[in-house]
């Protein structure tokens, strides 16, 4: 989704303004304090506190709760991921530290894996950093790639992490592009489930190439694009290899979030950074979860013609659950937008009427609501308003994002919330 | 409206780039800058990458990079298969970003027990991937441009670059050795800190002082008096400290490992760091913590919630099991960590013999799995070379390997620029190897003596 009205050019440098008077209104505070100063934080993290998740997580974490917030699956992954990490614990070296850049078995069969997609080659040494899950990517690209000052584009909404990664690097997620301009890109998209077409990456790419920029490309959710719909690698467009770091997600990928693995795939002279901003970090991720995640992909790697890898068996079983889920949500007489990617539905709430004019929060409504919803119906989701920047906030404050990649008993369970929503007493 | 995907990128971008006037960066100003950031400048040489890499083409013996080639105990590594194995697959999913209920709950038990305090797992600890990325998120949270973070001399490589990246300046002061009793081995005891040097490290520019203790590379243990020493001067000049803690557990000969947050004044101003990697003997599985109060923890989770964000499930989940074992084992003889260094200090015996037996002169460490050792004795195999720009016990250390098939790690590695070449005649090993490892160590130093004698 694109703001993009004509007043947004105002918003841009509003929004510009509101930052500065911010800065200078926590200097102020800062040089006020004495004895605490020394103990202050740094400059860097300043308003980067509070988090969707970390408020929204703990709200929802009552288990009577039907969580449909975060974006975990509650289903289970394929038996033989579970199966492959049991069997590594056994094996004594992959207890101890890896290659720092990536656990040799696994940076090879990603790039396996990457060039049958990409159609080109992909050196496993140079061409790929293993990090802590797609999250870790895109710190490690961000600190690497964009200097304090530059701007970065970033198209709304927006999966939240990129705004505060990009004010830690120093530099400004706006839309004006005033210095050194970056674009992230995030497709299929989290929160409204885009995925972008060949015609509007080359859109993107022939602007990155004019203007010669580099390009985010978050594609976490690559695999899990429904019928009609075909995920392209914008890496994949002439003249985009050289400018673009793609990152992926074995969370995502295997439905194994809690993995945290993840990887950046790019050309060395990109890559190379990023290796550095590693070094500097965390120096290496886990070894038995590498080596397991490895197996898995040469178990899937084997099976990229049989349509029972698990690359697209999961998508279709996803694909099922999205159109029940729309379902469940018209027929509570709400409208759905039906994703055409990812595994997020957003949905307009405004039509239920709910007033919470009485709740004295200085939140917008969308978090309002679902909290109000998450304590007096036992169903939880995610305010759509946390994925975007301040100036919009408002225009997507009716919406909320449900997430489907969870069992059975878990949507019945929201069936029949949603079934008796308008029975139930305010 | 958003039924449809709204106007175009190109649509938006050119109508912003029209109405501004504006023009995105130059090319001429994009052709000038690098394409990677300034903050990593100067960053990009590690001696690990470039140290591992010799070691796996070269070496049959590697006592380089600090990891055992022993198994992690079996108590753990069971607690990761049982934790796959149960009906809850959910351990494979996120837990609390700032830490795994069971592990942060066990580990404010440990640690409020250890520190004679109250700790609120939710609060005082967070989990990290691996100490090195506590290390990273302390620099980030309280380190800002200009200012200064003391160093003590040698090391842990990371510490000087993590600093730099914050845009903070490293000011380094040395441990100097004190010259043993005639016959004797030097002890890690012997390296010391001149109190009035210290002392003049700290200016107002001061922000906080990094403490290893037990120190890699030396071994040494920082003593109470010590202790007290740094601790006054952190509280005269208000200065945090980050206490990487890491080899707590491997102490010998009985000394103790004193935690500085313990100390009078030190609890308000201290992060400390820890591993299970050492801890448990498992450091591929990469999960440390910090445990401090939540006025500087606060800002900790700051930067962990905006870099890593979560740690992988499964392993806290093993760790935690691990913990709740040595808390009801705890100074008992079948605790872990009372196995661990009894187990360590019998192998730092062997190598300490092996090495002195060949003229190598090991400096006796107090803690930890390294030794360092003076190979002076050897240097006729590699002589001076005054064109090289590397210190002399790189060329020694590389020339070792590929000669001789055992790795080891120079110390110069573990001091700054200015001072890399004033201790360039000791190599570190690391002794948490297998006994038929340390033999086969042994055998290379003896046959290469003899090589000596009759040549």
């Amino acid at each position: 989704m694109f703001c993009a009205s004509r007043n947004f050019c105002c918003h841009g440098i509003r929004t510009f303004q509101l930052r500065t008077d911010l800065l200078s209104r926590s200097i102020k505070h800062s040089a006020s304090a004495t004895m605490a100063f020394r103990h202050k934080n740094t400059s860097r993290i300043e308003g980067l506190d509070s988090n969707v998740w970390v408020e929204f997580t703990k709200v929802a974490a009552d288990p009577s709760i039907v969580n449909l917030g975060q974006g975990l699956p509650d289903i289970s992954p394929p038996s033989y991921v579970k199966e492959e990490l049991a069997k590594v614990a056994a094996v004594d070296k992959l207890n101890q530290y890896t290659r720092g850049f990536g656990h040799p078995s696994l940076v090879k069969a990603l790039s396996q894996v990457y060039e049958r997609v990409c159609g080109r080659k992909i050196d496993p040494l140079t061409d790929i950093l293993v990090t802590v899950g797609a999250y870790g990517s895109l710190f490690s690209t961000i600190q690497a790639l964009i200097e304090e000052g530059d701007e970065v584009i970033i198209i709304e909404p927006f999966y939240d992490c990129y705004e505060p990664m990009v004010k830690m690097a120093g530099a400004k997620p706006v839309f004006i592009p005033l210095r050194c301009v970056t674009i992230i890109l995030n497709t299929p998209h989290n929160p409204i489930g885009k995925v972008f077409t060949r015609e509007e990456l080359q859109v993107i790419a022939d602007l990155c190439i004019k203007h010669d920029t580099l390009c985010i490309s978050d594609e976490v959710y690559e695999w899990l694009v429904y019928k009609g719909n075909k995920h392209i690698k914008i890496a994949t467009l002439p003249g985009m290899w050289e400018r673009t770091v793609t990152i992926g997600s074995a969370g995502k990928t295997y439905s194994v979030t809690g993995w945290k693995l993840g990887w950046s795939i790019g050309p060395e002279n990109l890559i190379k950074h990023l290796q550095v901003v590693h070094q500097n970090t965390l120096y290496t991720c886990p070894t038995p979860l590498q080596e397991a995640l490895a197996q898995a992909f040469l178990i899937d790697y084997k099976r990229m013609d049989d349509p029972e890898c698990y690359f697209y068996s999961l998508s279709r079983e996803l694909e099922s659950k999205r159109d029940r889920m729309a379902q469940l949500l018209k027929e509570a007489g709400l409208t759905p937008v039906i994703p055409d990617g990812g595994y997020f539905m957003i949905v307009d709430v405004s039509t239920l009427n709910v007033d919470l004019s009485d709740i004295d929060e200085k939140q917008p409504y969308d978090y309002k609501f679902v909290k109000w919803m998450i304590r007096s119906k036992k169903l939880s989701a995610i305010p759509l308003s946390a994925f975007c920047g301040p100036e919009t906030k408002k225009q997507f404050e009716k919406y909320i994002r449900f997430c489907f990649i969870k069992k059975d008993s878990t949507l019945d369970a929201a069936e029949v919330i949603l079934k008796n929503w308008n029975k139930q007493t305010a | 409206m958003l039924r449809r995907v709204g106007p175009t990128l190109s649509h938006f971008l050119l109508e912003r780039k029209n109405s501004t006037g504006y023009s995105l960066c130059s090319r001429e100003a994009k052709m000038s800058r690098p394409v990677q950031a300034q903050r990593l400048e100067g960053l990009d040489k590690n001696i690990w990458v470039e140290f591992v890499k010799l070691a796996a083409t070269y070496s049959k013996v590697n006592l380089g990079q600090g990891f055992p080639d022993f198994p992690a105990p079996e108590f753990l590594t069971e607690a990761f298969v049982g934790a796959l194995s149960g009906k809850n697959h959910m351990l494979h999913q996120y837990t609390r970003a700032f830490g795994h209920p069971p592990l942060v709950k066990v580990l404010a038990q440990f640690f409020g027990k250890l520190l004679g305090r109250d700790l609120d797992p939710m609060t005082n600890v967070m989990v990290t991937v691996g100490a090195y990325q506590a290390l990273f998120c302390c620099f980030q949270a309280f380190v800002d441009e200009g200012d200064e973070v003391i160093i003590i001399e040698p090391f842990f490589d990371c510490y000087e670059p993590m600093v730099k990246m914050a845009g903070g300046t490293p000011v380094f002061v040395s441990l100097r050795p004190k010259a043993p009793k005639d016959g004797k081995l030097m002890s890690s005891a012997d390296w010391q800190l001149d109190p009035a040097e210290l002392a003049s490290k700290f200016s107002e520019r001061t922000k906080a002082i990094v403490l290893n203790s037990p120190n890699n590379p030396l071994g040494k243990v920082f003593s109470r008096g010590e202790l007290e020493l740094i601790a006054e001067l952190c509280v005269k000049h208000d200065v945090l400290c980050f206490s990487d803690e890491v080899y707590e557990w491997l102490v010998y000969d009985g000394k103790e490992h004193i935690r500085i947050a313990s100390l009078q004044g030190m609890w308000d101003r201290t992060v400390m760091i820890g591993s299970a990697g050492k801890t448990f003997s498992a450091t591929g599985w990469k999960v440390g913590w910090t445990v401090g109060p939540d006025r500087l923890m606060q800002h900790v989770r700051t930067v962990h919630q905006n870099s890593v964000y979560h740690c992988a499930t499964v392993a806290q989940e093993a760790v935690s099991q691990g913990f709740q074992r040595e808390l009801s084992l705890f100074g008992k003889p079948d605790s872990y960590f009372v196995q661990l260094p009894k187990m360590l200090q019998q192998k730092r015996d062997q190598l300490v013999q092996s090495l002195d037996a060949v003229g190598m002169k090991p400096i006796i460490p107090e803690g930890t799995y390294f030794l360092v050792a003076d190979i002076s004795k050897f240097k006729s195999d590699v002589p001076d070379d005054p064109k090289s720009d590397e210190p002399y016990d790189y060329r020694f250390a590389k020339w070792m390997v590929k000669n001789k098939g055992l790795a080891a790690i120079p110390l110069s590695a573990f001091y700054s620029e200015a001072h890399k070449n004033n201790y360039n005649n000791y190599l570190r090993f690391c002794f948490a190897k297998e006994d038929a490892t340390l033999k086969a160590a042994s055998d290379i130093l003896q046959k290469w003596k003899q090589e000596k004698i009759s040549s």
